[in-house]
């Protein structure tokens, strides 16, 4: 069965450049959001396995968007993507309930050795 | 005054550039200050000469702030302005272990410090991502301590209209504050937009 997997970010660009690094042989369902509070509506509907999740967005950010998650008991793998690629920043969201930080500009090796660490990528 | 200096993909593109480039800026200058640094959303807008100190007041807010202004040239050229807020120089002070000694030229030589190393990361990254190269003057300060809104006058801008690229630092537990600029006049915005059009075409 194909994965469903979010693409969070507010810039269409990164969403595109995220998805372009995706591994073409990953049996996934894509679908985008452009803010935090659109993420979370997509995930209470129950059709989110992997979040890509960027940290700095206006109104909702991408910690905000964490906290709401693990206030719902965190029901997918988040991944996140951002540029804030501060030793703290990656340290507080993994705290957070993240599973791993990708930095951009997204490098598609490094994607594929973490879907591959976390099993949803043979 | 409406300008359509750039299309809606490039103006995307060069957003997303930007944060990536202020990204690795933030983290230049919080190994340096050993503190977290909160990043923001870039923000990009057209402006006419007559309108950048009214700009600048805008985004910098009220009150005193300092400025450092480098330009930079190559296939991207203009001008990078780093907007302090009051007692920035006072909190890098502390955190560089200044102690009591800060005197107003030691003040000054901070905010040069810290404002190129934020500007040649932050550009520096954005030069890397468009795949060309960037080079920079020395640093030299603009404003020392005045009105946000007389930061810069109007009557030493050449260009006729400018694109504003700004960029937010600001330290969570400190009154640091630091807004980057890139002002970029309309004459150099061709090469920016073929830079911009590589990059979307990467994608």
């Amino acid at each position: 069965m194909s994965v469903s997997v979010l693409v969070v970010d507010n810039s269409p660009m990164a969403r595109k450049m995220l998805v372009r690094a995706l591994p073409p042989d990953w049996d996934i369902t894509i679908t985008q959001a452009s803010s935090g509070a659109e993420a979370l509506l997509h995930y209470r509907q129950g059709k989110v396995d992997v979040m890509f999740l960027d940290l700095t967005m206006p109104e909702m950010d991408g910690y905000q968007v964490l906290e709401a998650l693990r206030r719902e008991d965190l029901n997918c793998l988040v991944i996140v993507v951002s540029a804030d690629i501060q030793e703290a920043a990656q340290a507080r969201v993994l705290a957070m309930g993240a599973i791993s930080f990708i930095k951009k500009p997204v490098d598609p090796e490094r994607i594929r050795a973490v879907l591959k660490e976390y099993g949803l990528l043979v | 005054m409406t300008m359509e200096f750039i299309s809606d993909d490039q103006r995307d593109a060069l957003q997303e550039v930007a944060n990536i480039g202020m990204g690795q800026a933030g983290a230049s200058i919080a190994r340096v200050l050993g503190e977290f640094v909160e990043l923001s959303v870039p923000r990009i807008s057209t402006v006419d000469a007559a309108g950048i100190p009214a700009a600048l007041a805008a985004l910098a807010g009220d009150g005193v702030a300092s400025a450092v202004r480098q330009a930079f040239i190559g296939e991207l050229r203009g001008e990078a302005i780093a907007i302090f807020s009051e007692h920035s120089a006072h909190d890098l002070a502390e955190l560089l272990a200044y102690g009591d000694a800060l005197d107003a030229p030691a003040g000054c030589e901070l905010l040069l410090d810290i404002g190129n190393v934020l500007v040649g990361a932050c550009l520096g990254g954005i030069a890397g991502l468009l795949r060309t190269e960037i080079g920079f003057s020395a640093p030299s300060l603009l404003a020392d301590q005045v009105a946000t809104s007389d930061l810069i006058q109007a009557e030493t801008i050449a260009a006729r209209c400018a694109l504003l690229v700004e960029v937010r630092f600001g330290l969570e537990k400190r009154v640091f504050r630091c807004h980057l600029v890139m002002l970029m006049p309309e004459d150099a915005l061709a090469a920016l937009r073929r830079a911009l059009d590589r990059f979307i075409e990467e994608f």
